[in-house]
């Protein structure tokens, strides 16, 4: 079915809206009156080994006050307020072994090549969260390689059944479309050679369409306004663009010239800020390893690569304490960007929800039995902070994602699993309230 | 005396001079136009009021406030629609409406829910593949009462997405150069099959899968380091007919992706791997390619031989050229206008694809320029819908107008075809021979009688009438999955369905070669395209006492051979100890080096066959199934059509055999694994959805939507058999349309949820009773003992081969019939029968009807 949300999503997984948003500043407030106003899912693959984020000896539930949190995550330690580690989740149903790939954020089965069977958890918020110019953007990190040769995938985010959503890894090709208006040089030419191109293309179209039967017309008014969509998103930045400026990162070397691939993480994830500041987005997606078994970080001095950092095991492990501390140092910053920005009589942050997991659960090859998570902001509270959720390890993953949603005024059920699989792979029943304040 | 009041007033309001439902004639596609009041109400008093008013209210349903038809109440409406078009209602024990009352009343329902709905989503319901059997079987093959006046038939002017699988084989044609038919190995995928799945299930179009020579890492890296692109347009439907032309339309996410796509493609037109890869991943020694470390994953992991296998094309010509000459881009431009819409480009499209491109040159260069603007043609309205709009001639008095040209020759194209026109139909086309019926005729005999012509819409057809290529994507619970007998580790059930689907692509390809009673044999067949899983799945559930059996069989096997291997070894061991005695007594004298080389290599050679006959000790017992009583499966070796290689060592494989399945336990595709687990889900079989196939698509029922309040939900009751949890289906208010598919799916519970088979269930004998009920034709209907009785039963149906018709007859015209396609419909299946059950004759004589060749344009 398309409807104007989908064709908004269209513009390279999800640009556009059709109109202006009041910026982060003034964003309509949401009708439940409570929840949060954006969403940051931040997936690292390969597994989140729950012993890398609770605290040596912690069993139970419990505050983490006056208590030391370990290596990989210790540059919380200043945020630990805001944080809630919800231990005992589960994701048996999405087969992750490798990766559950659409089902880690979909709550179903996923594997390698196979499409997505539903909307995901960040499609669905976008939909409901304050309208942008760009309801959802999704960012992957990898890498240099795959980066370069496949600057778009999709393994993530879906806005339906068999509809993948794709994640941007070039972050100059991601500039151009944020930032294109705005730019100088050759991200500017390219910027309106594309401009030119769509609107010539939407004009082709729409010729073409006028003398079509009412029905086709309908049909057909659809593909030129996807046209229109991405066509007016230009011009549409373009007209803020005065408003984008203040919030464009500054390109640099590490766009045109990076020295490893964690150069371009760092500015993928500085586009994704911006994009969060500016109000263009309220759902950002990262993803990092992008899904998938490999990935790299050289720039943090990890050497090995790809598919056998997966066999380490995590804890005490001296790569994965780094990439750990590198996610939790990326953590920091979009705390600490979104701080920086005034609403209401707070700040961005306090509305804001960051959603740190896997897309594998807990390890490599896992049978997807426990399902760590991080939250980081309480948003007004809503949200219990500053402790351990020990969970008993029966109720699935679907059940945060429909507790998310429920935050924000929707009732999603089960949220993609139906009563049949309910009765095998969730003992309860509604909201996990033991996640919330 | 309810009634007679009703009565009264509908005579007095006749007596007014108020429209009725009651005319003379019924010419069907005429509008229906009337109030409620005066129209609808007659037909609702006299037939549904009875048992619908506020008193009685049978199955909670008040018609009697019902009122004309509106947003709040088109739900309703459509129920209303639902059962008097498949008269359900009123009941057979009631007074019945005349035929034309009954069809005029379900047209005045349809157009006043278009009207109502018309800026609230539209109603379109009637036009759903799924609802195609709303029309009566009877009228369309039997003789018409009197004052039914057909029209002359037609199809609406219109346009037509290209389908995922089109648009793929058009992508591929650009970059990849497919083998050309082997008649000596007919079934090994050719230029012109489809583009297929791979291992995952996924349609997905691999850059330069034939150069590669070397890779490092398994499936998953293999498949990660390939450049690969996966289908854009979306295919929201997984059952039935995907793609009637007001299915879909392309949104700006597809649009946006197949931009980005398609500069990936001209870049590999132009230069091969090297888009890809390093200039050092390209040689034919990949020796000379040795990368440090773990590569696994990366694009960089690949080594590419230097021999050039895509097609070379204009793109290419004008990459290696220094400069850009006009000639040399619309030398790109007509070319790949022609890959993408299938016929050459207009002056005007041509000059303004040029534009485009310079355009883009103007502003980014060359190198850039080229692949931007060139990417606009992947976009054209034409790239991405089929236009059947008949703009170039006036209509007839009927108001249609026949396709012509390009159009028409693209209309005949597509019933069979991904690739463009071949030689001759574009000769033909361009000479102006695609004009006529007879033309049609001329193209479509020929193109069905060549081989080499490969024609995958017309398999497209069978996967979409069968659904048997589901398996691979139904979720299996892993427990569920092994007390089947299958093996549950790993993807190897998903993998084995992706094979399976493909192995029955074949044999109705096989079936289809023969084109003799089609139906029939694939009904019926005893023929089975396997591959060695299919031992397994081909085989039989053996019963608790005979697993128990084999087990202490496998057991008795396994004592027996370790006894052998003991006694095999006791002379080796022995040797062996002598040997190492010997060793130690020489050791350290220098004059017995050479005795010393001699032993140490027997000692060698000692240490090898202990460990062979070691190994040996369990035999092939670990692979003994001893839930399974496998089939032994042999025949012929064929081949099967899968994919293009793409994921290395996961690649799907070809090879097949054509074998006979074992006796008595299976008949036709319907009891094959691929179309049992098609129609099944996680747990258990799906009789519910089994019975509907066989109600809708061999009977030729309809079946209402099941209503909102209605939970559809077995219970959960694992030690239950499904027919005793299905209990809740029987209770009255839902059997009045559970009896439609329950007793006709329940048959098949002859075979277990992965299609295994079975004799007995949960240890208790397994039933595998069913009936056919009310199916229009009372010679079939009655009791069945089990799948194969009632298979056989059908097969023998002319009227099931009128259905089988049917769903032809929308597959290729991308509509439902109506009752003005009675003789077009009545033509096919005589052309069917005469060509004593030819898939040919049927399609040809479908392909010449008016249906198809003419188009009515709306005022």
């Amino acid at each position: 079915m398309i409807n104007r949300r989908n064709i908004l999503h269209g513009l390279a997984a999800g640009v556009s809206s059709a109109f202006l948003p009041n910026f982060a500043s003034a964003a309509p407030s949401i009708k439940s009156g409570g929840g949060p106003k954006r969403v940051i899912f931040f997936m690292q693959n390969q597994g989140f080994d729950p012993r890398t984020c609770i605290p040596a000896g912690m069993k139970n539930s419990g505050s983490l006050a006056g208590i030391k949190l370990p290596e990989p995550i210790s540059a919380l330690e200043p945020f630990k307020e805001r944080l809630q580690i919800i231990n005992g989740l589960h994701g048996k149903h999405t087969s992750p072994s490798h990766s559950a790939f659409f089902g880690a954020l979909g709550g179903y089965r996923g594997s390698d090549g196979v499409r997505p069977s539903a909307s995901t958890i960040d499609y669905e918020l976008s939909k409901v969260l304050p309208e942008t110019l760009l309801p959802h953007l999704c960012v992957g990190m990898d890498s240099m390689e795959n980066m370069k040769g496949k600057p778009t995938v999709a393994n993530l985010s879906a806005s339906g059944a068999g509809q993948p959503i794709f994640m941007h890894s070039n972050p100059n090709h991601l500039y151009e479309m944020l930032y294109g208006g705005i730019s100088q040089g050759d991200i500017r030419s390219q910027h309106e050679a594309r401009s030119g191109m769509f609107d010539r293309i939407e004009e082709m179209a729409a010729a073409r369409g006028k003398t079509l039967p009412t029905a086709d017309k309908q049909r057909f008014s659809q593909y030129v306004q996807g046209f229109n969509d991405i066509n007016g998103l230009r011009g549409r930045l373009g007209k803020v663009s005065d408003h984008l400026r203040k919030f464009a990162p500054k390109v640099d070397d590490r766009y045109t010239n990076p020295e490893f691939e964690t150069d371009w993480h760092d500015v993928n994830l500085d586009l994704g800020i911006s994009a969060l500041k500016s109000g263009i987005t309220n759902v950002l997606t990262i993803g990092s390893g992008r899904g998938e078994i490999f990935g790299a970080w050289k720039g943090l001095g990890v050497e090995k690569q790809g598919h056998n950092l997966g066999h380490i095991d995590q804890p005490d492990n001296p790569i994965w304490i780094k990439i750990r501390q590198y996610n939790s140092r990326m953590l920091v910053k979009l705390m600490e960007e979104l701080e920086s920005v005034p609403e209401g009589s707070g700040t961005m942050m306090d509305k804001t929800l960051i959603v740190y997991t896997s897309n594998n659960a807990d390890k490599q090859h896992t049978n997807g039995a426990n399902w760590p998570v991080m939250l980081l902001g309480n948003c007004d509270g809503i949200f219990k902070s500053g402790c351990l959720t020990q969970l008993d390890g029966k109720r699935p993953i679907n059940a945060l994602y429909a507790t998310i949603l429920e935050t924000v005024g929707v009732n999603s059920g089960r949220f993609n699993m139906s009563e049949q699989m309910a009765a095998k792979f969730d003992s309860g029943t509604g909201s996990l309230k033991e996640i919330l304040a | 005396m309810k009634r007679l009041t009703r009565v009264l007033t509908v005579a007095v309001l006749a007596g007014l001079g108020a429209a009725s439902l009651s005319a003379d004639t019924y010419t069907p596609g005429e509008p229906v136009r009337g109030k409620f009041e005066n129209l609808a109400k007659e037909f609702l008093d006299y037939h549904c009021f009875d048992c619908h008013d506020g008193e009685t209210q049978k199955g909670d349903l008040n018609l009697l406030d019902l009122g004309p038809v509106d947003e709040t109440n088109a739900a309703v409406w459509k129920s209303v629609w639902a059962q008097v078009s498949l008269q359900e209602m009123p009941p057979k024990k009631k007074d019945r409406p005349e035929v034309i009352k009954r069809l005029r009343f379900a047209d005045w329902i349809v157009s006043e829910l278009q009207r109502v709905m018309e800026d609230k989503g539209g109603f379109h319901a009637h036009l759903d593949p799924k609802k195609g059997n709303f029309l009566d079987h009877n009228l369309l093959f039997g003789p018409l009462p009197d004052g039914i006046k057909l029209a002359p038939a037609s199809s609406p002017a219109r346009i037509w997405r290209v389908t995922p699988q089109e648009h793929i084989t058009r992508l591929n044609e650009l970059i990849n150069t497919e083998p050309q038919f082997d008649p000596k190995k007919p079934g090994l995928r050719t230029r012109g099959d489809v583009v297929p799945t791979n291992h995952g299930g996924e349609l997905k179009l691999y850059f330069g899968t034939d150069r590669i020579i070397k890779w490092q890492g398994g499936t998953v890296a293999y498949a990660t380091s390939v450049k690969s692109i996966p289908v854009v347009l979306s295919s929201a439907r997984k059952h039935g007919f995907e793609n009637y032309p007001d299915f879909y339309t392309v949104n700006s996410a597809e649009a946006t992706q197949i931009l980005s796509k398609a500069e990936d493609i001209l870049r590999y037109m132009a230069y091969g791997p090297l888009s890809i890869a390093k200039p050092e991943q390209i040689t034919d020694d990949p020796k000379t390619y040795a990368p440090e470390g773990d590569l696994r994953g990366l694009p960089t992991a690949i080594t590419y031989s230097t021999k050039i296998v895509r097609p070379m094309t204009p793109v290419h010509e004008l990459m290696k050229n220094p400069g850009v000459a006009d000639k040399g881009l619309r030398a790109a431009v007509d070319y790949l206008f022609e890959a993408l819409t299938f016929r050459p480009p207009g002056k005007t499209e041509s000059d303004d694809y040029l534009e485009i491109v310079k355009d883009s040159i103007d502003k980014v260069g060359k190198e850039n320029g080229v692949f931007l603007g060139l990417s606009s043609i992947f976009l054209d309205r034409d790239a991405l819908f089929r236009p059947e709009l008949v703009e170039t001639s006036k209509p007839d008095k009927d108001g249609r107008v026949m396709l012509q040209d390009w159009e028409l020759g693209l209309a005949v194209n597509h019933a069979l075809r991904y690739l463009k026109p071949d030689a001759e139909l574009r000769q033909a086309i361009a000479d102006g021979r695609m004009r006529t019926r007879a033309d049609v005729e001329r193209e479509v005999t020929r193109m069905l009688a060549d081989d080499r012509i490969r024609k995958p819409r017309i398999l497209r057809f069978f996967k979409d009438y069968f659904d048997h290529d589901l398996g691979g994507y139904i979720c299996k619970d892993d427990k569920a999955l092994a007390t089947t007998g299958v093996a549950s580790r790993g993807n190897s059930h998903y993998r084995a369905m992706f094979d399976a689907a493909a192995s029955t692509d074949r044999l109705i390809e096989l079936i289809l070669e023969k084109d003799k009673g089609v139906l029939k044999e694939l009904l019926t067949t005893q023929q089975v395209v396997a591959t060695r899983a299919d031992n397994s799945y081909f085989g039989r559930k053996r019963t608790s006492e005979e697993r128990s059996a084999a087990q202490v069989a496998k057991k008795k096997a396994e004592a027996e051979l370790a006894k052998k291997v003991a006694v095999d070894l006791k002379p080796i061991v022995a040797e062996l100890a002598e040997i190492e005695t010997q060793l130690k007594n020489l050791k350290g004298d220098p004059e017995s080096r050479k005795i010393l080389k001699e032993l140490t290599d027997q000692k060698k050679k000692l240490v090898a066959a202990k460990k062979k006959i070691e190994g040996n000790k369990k035999g092939n017992q670990n692979n003994v199934n001893i839930a399974v009583a496998e089939a032994k499966l042999t025949g012929l070796k064929i081949y099967s059509r899968v994919s293009h290689r793409s994921f290395g060592n996961g690649s799907m494989k070809p090879e097949r055999t054509l074998v006979t399945a074992p006796e008595g336990q299976r008949l036709g595709i319907l009891t094959h694994p691929s179309w049992l687990v098609s129609h099944s889900d996680a747990m258990d079989n799906h009789a519910i959805h089994r019975g509907i196939w066989i109600r809708e698509r061999l009977l030729g029922g309809g079946i209402p939507d099941v209503p909102i309040t209605v939970d559809a939900m077995l219970p959960d009751e694992p030690q239950m058999p499904l027919r005793e949890r299905m209990r809740v289906t029987r209770e009255d208010y839902c059997w009045t349309c559970h009896k439609k598919m329950d007793p006709l799916g329940l048959p098949f519970e002859m075979y277990n949820h992965a299609g295994l088979f079975r004799t007995t269930e949960l240890n208790e004998p397994v039933d595998t009773s069913g009936e056919i009920i009310d199916s229009g034709d009372p010679q079939l209907d009655g009791p069945v003992k089990n799948a194969l009785e009632m298979i056989q039963k059908l097969s023998k149906s002319k009227r099931v081969e009128q259905v089988f018709v049917r769903h032809a007859f929308r597959f290729w015209m991308g509509r439902n019939e109506t009752l003005n396609d009675a003789p077009a419909l009545q033509d096919a299946h005589k052309a069917y029968r005469d060509g004593g059950g030819s898939m040919n004759a049927l399609i040809a004589s479908l392909v010449t009807s008016e249906a198809f060749l003419y188009r009515t344009v709306e005022e």
